[in-house]
């Protein structure tokens, strides 16, 4: 077991709690830098996924697992984020400032249906989202002069200062790199006041707002900045795809980018990641399985969606910490072995909540 | 002037006069105590002063400033700070960071600065912290800094909330029911946190509390309620001994 001497405040403000974090996350940061020496193209392709997966689902994450508002329309952010970026690049746009302002359009849209659904929550939010989803969808369709409708969008590569970025490893980078700048800004919000503020919302609405909390403000805030960076996410996944369709937004995308958040942990970043590489892996996983399932199985139409189903309900009914919260509770089983408790991380029922207020 | 009146407030919900014609005033550095039978509207008024329901009718006055109509989140910044009856602490959040939130009214919000994480902000935490460090100290609650919430037993969570309260540095600190739920020896260090809060803090305390013995040890003056309406008010003894008063409680509790 790791016992931390405090010494000073800035310890608890710093984003690495000691020298092994920083070790850790440093060779980690080493391996993925390495990553295009090791692997082929298309396993770096999967890679580049996995990290535009992971930059909107810590998008997602912010919303969901933070601020406690949950969304079902997430993927027409993706498709807000991956059109904007395309069609600008189509009028001639350098990548550098059509990026940015997918996002900032994208942040537009989130405070569009943030706003209006400031009071709601739960499964009413839950159909609100998936209804603008719905809607927005529509609007990739029809409005041709700018999507081009089923017809499709080719994206074309990103340029920085006039450099085409057309090798896969040259994108895997681009990617990379906004992956760790969205994660440290987000983890940067979270050690600020807007960050506690979103999780006093989640928490407890009524004790948010008697703390000087405008639950409105910070909500349609939380929705902008979510939108935003998944914004950013869509504009890669749209190079990634390299060909827009208004079918790969659908609800299935909301639904995978929720199951990474649940998957992996709500209200952890470190969820978001492993919900990513869960979800950018099962299908690879589920393709190698097809060969040793018998064809009946391994033929219907429909089976990965329905795993995904399957295992988004068994994480919610057993698992709800998810990966993350799985490794936590392995890490001190080990840390305190041969001490550890079940209990340890049982909640506590010590009270009864039998008047709430509203 | 009074540090808050209250004048004619009432709320009715549906047929329910939970709150009926209500005046009272507190006084600066004193504990003004609100007693009554269960349902009486105790809970309504602080939900009230909280703005959190819209009164019916009446005028809520604080330090000179009419907040009848103010929204729920600026009566944190306007020096009113509460605890509520069912304990509503940030579960999945530690204790520390349960006490950052009650600095939020003192908070400048920049969202760039604070995604950069600029020195401004960094020292603006520091700053927060030795806040919050100071309530910590006030409370004794050094050992659970770390602790979630979710992992602490119901007499210190008491302890939390009253402390995240008193982080937002109020100059009115709203108690509902401080002792419920806590056992004999809780609830005597619960008087003592009050004696501290009003002494060492200045703090003027309004609360809610069933527990007699603890009312008359800490209150300066009682009120007491029933059905929506004032009973009585005055000194603890004058209330207790107040015939209606009694009567309310006999017949009121079985
Ligand atoms: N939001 C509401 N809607 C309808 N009725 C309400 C509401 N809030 C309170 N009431 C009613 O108002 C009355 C007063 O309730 P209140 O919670 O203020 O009582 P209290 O004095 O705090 O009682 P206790 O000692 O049990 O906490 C009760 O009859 C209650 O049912
Ligand atoms: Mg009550």
């Amino acid at each position: 077991m790791r016992f931390v001497f405090k010494t000073s405040y800035e310890q608890d403000i710093n984003l690495f709690r000691h020298g092994g974090d920083r070790f850790w996350y440093g060779l980690l940061l080493l391996a993925l830098a390495a990553a295009p020496l090791l692997l082929d193209t298309f396993y770096l392709g999967e890679l580049s996924f996995i990290l535009i997966y992971a930059i909107a689902a810590t998008g997602l994450m912010l919303l969901v697992g933070y601020t406690g508002l949950v969304s079902l329309g997430h993927a027409a952010f993706l498709g807000i984020g991956a059109y904007a970026n395309a069609y600008f690049i189509s009028q001639g746009m350098p990548f550098l400032v059509s990026f940015p302002l997918a996002g900032l359009i994208t942040a537009a849209a989130g405070l569009l249906i943030g706003v209006p659904t400031l009071r709601m929550s739960g499964i009413y939010l839950a159909i609100a989202t998936l209804a603008f989803a719905y809607i927005v969808e529509q609007v990739f369709i029809r409005w041709e002069s700018v999507t081009g409708g089923f017809r499709g969008l080719p994206v074309d590569a990103p340029d920085i200062f006039g450099y085409q970025l057309w090798e896969r490893w040259e994108f895997y980078y681009l990617c990379l790199v906004v992956l760790v700048a969205v994660i440290l800004g987000v983890a940067n919000l979270l050690r600020s006041p807007t960050g506690r503020a979103f999780v006093a919302i989640r928490d407890s609405e009524i004790s948010a707002q008697s703390m000087g909390i405008n639950l409105a403000r910070y909500k349609a805030m939380a929705f902008a900045l979510s939108a935003f960076i998944t914004g950013l996410a869509g504009a890669l996944y749209g190079h990634h795809i390299s060909y827009l369709a208004p079918d790969a937004f659908d609800i299935r995308l909301s639904i995978i980018l929720l199951l990474m958040v649940v998957v992996g942990g709500v209200g952890s970043l470190h969820g978001a990641v492993y919900g990513a590489i869960f979800a950018g892996a099962l299908p690879q996983v589920i393709a190698i399985l097809r060969d040793y399932l018998p064809p009946a199985i391994s033929q219907t139409p429909g089976l990965e969606p329905a795993l995904f189903g399957v295992i988004l309900v068994f994480f919610i009914l057993f698992e709800p910490f998810g990966i993350y919260g799985r490794w936590l509770k392995i890490k001190l089983y080990f840390q305190m072995f041969p001490l550890y408790k079940k209990a340890t991380f049982k909640r506590q029922k010590s009270y009864l909540k039998t008047e709430r207020l509203r | 002037m009074s540090l808050l009146s209250v004048e004619n407030l009432a709320i009715h919900f549906g047929g329910i006069k939970a709150v009926d014609q209500v005046s009272f005033a507190v006084e600066a550095g004193e504990v003004f105590t609100i007693i009554g039978p269960n349902g009486a509207g105790k809970t309504t008024i602080f939900n009230l002063i909280s703005r959190i329901y819209d009164p019916t009718e009446g005028r809520l006055i604080f330090d000179g400033v009419d907040f009848t109509t103010m929204p729920a989140h600026r009566i944190a910044g306007l020096g009113i700070a509460r605890t509520f009856q069912n304990i509503e602490l940030f579960e999945h959040a530690t204790v520390l960071q349960n006490l950052l939130v009650g600095r939020q009214p003192h908070a400048r919000v920049n969202l760039l600065s604070e995604i950069l994480f600029l020195p401004s902000v960094r020292r603006a935490e520091i700053a927060h912290r030795e806040k919050v460090e100071e309530i910590i100290d006030l409370l004794d609650l050094q050992a659970y800094r770390e602790q979630m919430i979710a992992n602490l037993p119901y007499g210190v969570r008491k302890v939390v909330e009253m402390a995240r309260a008193l982080c937002t540095e109020p100059k009115l600190l709203l108690l509902d029911e401080p002792s419920s739920g806590l056992n004999v020896e809780e609830t005597q260090d619960m008087s003592y946190w009050i004696e501290d809060i009003k002494r060492r803090l200045g703090v003027t305390v309004l609360m809610v509390e069933h527990d007699m013995g603890l009312v008359s040890s800490v209150s300066d003056r009682v009120l007491a309620l029933n059905y929506g309406r004032v009973l009585a008010q005055g000194s603890p003894e004058e209330v207790q001994r107040n015939p209606d008063v009694i009567k309310a409680y006999l017949g009121g509790e079985e």
